[in-house]
């Protein structure tokens, strides 16, 4: 830099106009309205499941969505904070809910080890590929708006915050998606509403951090 | 003498709120912080500009800081930030002298200071990591005699370079 160090706080405090803080509870009404947005795209695109207009749904199809959620909350809140840093934040939340969550497809994968000889019908690939993809496009309105979120911040991690907002935004994507899903066996579930996490963590760790430096 | 806590997220507060005022004491203030902070941790001829690179920085992100929380641990943040990407650029050996910097010990006992501290984040690497770091990116010595002084080969060095700074990049909001 040419500038002397007077000169340039000089040219700043020229340059300074009023800014709004980022303000947590902000981020979460963003989350909030995004996730409420993607609701109501999936019910206007796929409709809602039988199952689900009946109020007749399965205790698997409660645990595993309510599982995505709980992890969708935790990394959206992480991903929040990642916007304003701070020396001695801690973001572990997110994977011990991720631990919590995995225990479910670690269950299905236990089962279906068991039950190898009928795998390909257990598994039912071609109606997975198509819950992953939809779960992976329902993500998109979160993962953007929480991308606009750090973007308006200073995350000091980007590839952490690549892997939250990951997380975060397939977590809530899936688990929207899932009211338009009519399969609701530990085996379906269990892998194929599973997986876009795992996608979108990986997806994130990748492709964020470049929108993110700063 | 340094203006406390309290006082920084004050005026910080009042710059997100456009008072100029406020933002050029802050400033000041940030940057006195910012060389104490820095010292010893870049060459000299570098310390100017990476406080100054912290300070715009500082001016791009203001409103990362959230006026309900102490402003120095966000200061710190960005600066370790700063310091991080500084750290992975080249430095030329004739820029690199280490000299003595008379503010590089004022305040050490200061707990919040201590708290948030680039040796605390430094003490976070393995040994031979911040080893090579220290004699290639801060002390400006060449693979050669970085790997001759601390008795790595050099391919070592290299390695414990890239997977510090990549560790670094990872800790940048860790305090313990």
């Amino acid at each position: 830099m040419k500038h002397d160090s007077n000169s340039l706080i000089d040219a700043l405090v020229d340059e300074l106009v009023p800014v709004r803080p980022l303000r947590r509870a902000e981020g979460g009404a963003l989350v909030l309205a995004a996730t409420v947005l993607t609701g109501l795209l999936v019910l206007a695109i796929n409709g809602i499941a039988g199952n689900v207009l009946a109020g007749a749904v399965s205790p698997m199809f409660l645990l595993a969505n309510g599982l995505l959620l709980l992890l969708g909350v935790a990394a959206s809140a992480s991903t929040i904070a990642m916007a304003s840093p701070r020396v001695g934040n801690r973001h572990d939340g997110t994977g011990w809910a991720l631990a919590m969550a995995a225990v479910f497809p670690a269950v299905t994968l236990a089962l279906l080890a068991a039950h190898r000889a009928d795998l390909p019908h257990l598994l039912d690939v071609a109606a997975g590929w198509h819950c992953l993809v939809e779960a992976l496009l329902s993500s998109l309105v979160v993962a953007g708006a929480l991308l606009l979120w750090l973007r308006r911040g200073a995350p000091v991690s980007p590839r952490t915050a690549g892997i939250h907002l990951g997380v975060a935004a397939t977590a809530l994507g899936t688990a929207v998606y899932g009211l338009s899903c009519p399969a609701e066996t530990i085996y379906h579930l269990g892998i194929w509403h599973a997986l876009p996490v795992l996608v979108g963590g990986l997806i994130g760790r990748i492709v964020v951090p470049q929108l993110l430096r700063w | 003498m340094m203006a406390d806590e309290q006082t920084l997220s004050r005026l910080m507060a009042a710059a997100q709120a456009g008072d100029r005022q406020a933002y050029a004491v802050l400033l000041a203030e940030a940057r006195r912080w910012l060389l104490r902070y820095l010292a010893r941790k870049v060459p000299p001829a570098h310390l100017d500009d990476l406080v100054q690179e912290v300070l715009v920085s500082l001016h791009a992100k203001r409103a990362s800081y959230d006026p309900g929380r102490p402003f120095l641990p966000w200061l710190a943040a960005i600066a370790r930030y700063r310091w991080v990407d500084h750290l992975r650029r080249s430095y030329r050996r004739a820029e690199v002298e280490l000299g003595e910097s008379d503010a590089a010990h004022e305040g050490d006992a200061d707990a919040v200071m201590a708290r948030i501290s680039l040796d605390r984040l430094f003490g976070s690497l393995p040994r031979a990591q911040a080893r090579a770091i220290e004699l290639v990116k801060i002390e400006g010595h060449s693979i050669s005699e970085a790997a001759a002084r601390c008795g790595q080969s050099e391919p070592s060095v290299k390695v414990n370079i890239h997977r510090g700074l990549k560790r670094l990049a990872a800790l940048i909001e860790k305090a313990d």
